[in-house]
């Protein structure tokens, strides 16, 4: 690990990437909110977060895609909540504000430094 | 894993509840025609909507593996089965020697909430790409 590449800098790496694969999910549940048969697809944030950091190849990492249970399914087999995706979209919108911020705040912070806090 | 994938999941659901739309808007404009090309009253039509898979270039740049992020697509459009609705219309050219004229079985209301379902699920469908569209921002704005 050079001195650029912080320990902070490659979590918020990993962690924007789970965060834009997440929405990538949510995107697709709201594409297909009138498709016949199409189930909720959705990730652990939390357990593939602690995959993404754990030690690996990091180039073959693809989360895990579940099948979200327990939403009410309509007569033509499809279960996306037009509630759950839009909250999960603005919650996802945010995490990923939050990562690129502290992204930034960790850039400056190295950036101060090589400017010796000028 | 590319942000921009994520646009074209959005933009196909747009095309496609678009198209819903239309072909909504051409049932209700022909909820009176009794006379076509193929014969007979319009027949009401509907959409089938089915998952795409997104094409191959834009997966491989997004790392996504085939299966996980899916359009959608109007898959057909297919002509409803219900009989016409016959109304008792003597001198109309188009009677049967019954004097009835066969029109087409298209309820207004049924109509106006498939619109209503459409105009949401596009709303719904703009959102992701707003969305989407300031995650982008965001993250050229750490080059600033």
């Amino acid at each position: 690990m050079s001195l650029i590449d912080t320990p902070m800098l490659h979590l918020l790496g990993r962690f924007l990437d789970v965060s834009v694969f997440r929405h990538s999910l949510i995107a697709s549940n709201m594409a297909n909110i009138d498709t016949p048969g199409y189930r909720t697809q959705d990730l652990n944030f939390r357990s593939e977060m602690q995959r993404a950091t754990g030690d690996f190849e990091y180039a073959s990492f693809s989360p895990a895609v579940r099948k979200v249970e327990g939403l009410i399914e309509r007569p033509d087999g499809n279960n996306v909540s037009l509630e759950r995706e839009s909250l999960l979209l603005a919650e996802t919108q945010l995490r990923f504000q939050q990562g690129v911020q502290l992204l930034r705040a960790e850039f400056r912070r190295l950036s101060n430094a090589i400017n010796e806090g000028k | 894993m590319n942000l921009f994938a994520m646009l074209e999941v959005s933009g196909s659901a747009l095309g496609a509840e678009r198209q819903r739309a239309e072909v909504v808007v051409s049932n209700m404009a022909n909820a009176e025609t009794a006379r076509t090309p193929e014969g007979g009253p319009y027949r009401r039509r509907l959409v089938v909507f089915r998952t795409q898979r997104m094409p191959q270039f834009s997966m491989l740049l997004a790392g996504l593996q085939p299966g996980s992020a899916q359009g959608v697509h109007v898959d057909q459009v297919l002509a409803d089965r219900s009989p016409a609705v016959r109304r008792y219309q003597p001198g109309h050219p188009d009677a049967d020697p019954q004097g009835y004229v066969a029109y087409p079985a298209v309820n207004p209301v049924e109509e106006m909430t498939d619109l209503l379902g459409a105009v949401r699920s596009y709303e719904l469908n703009a959102a992701a790409v707003a969305a989407s569209k300031a995650m982008i921002q965001q993250s050229l704005d750490i080059l600033r």
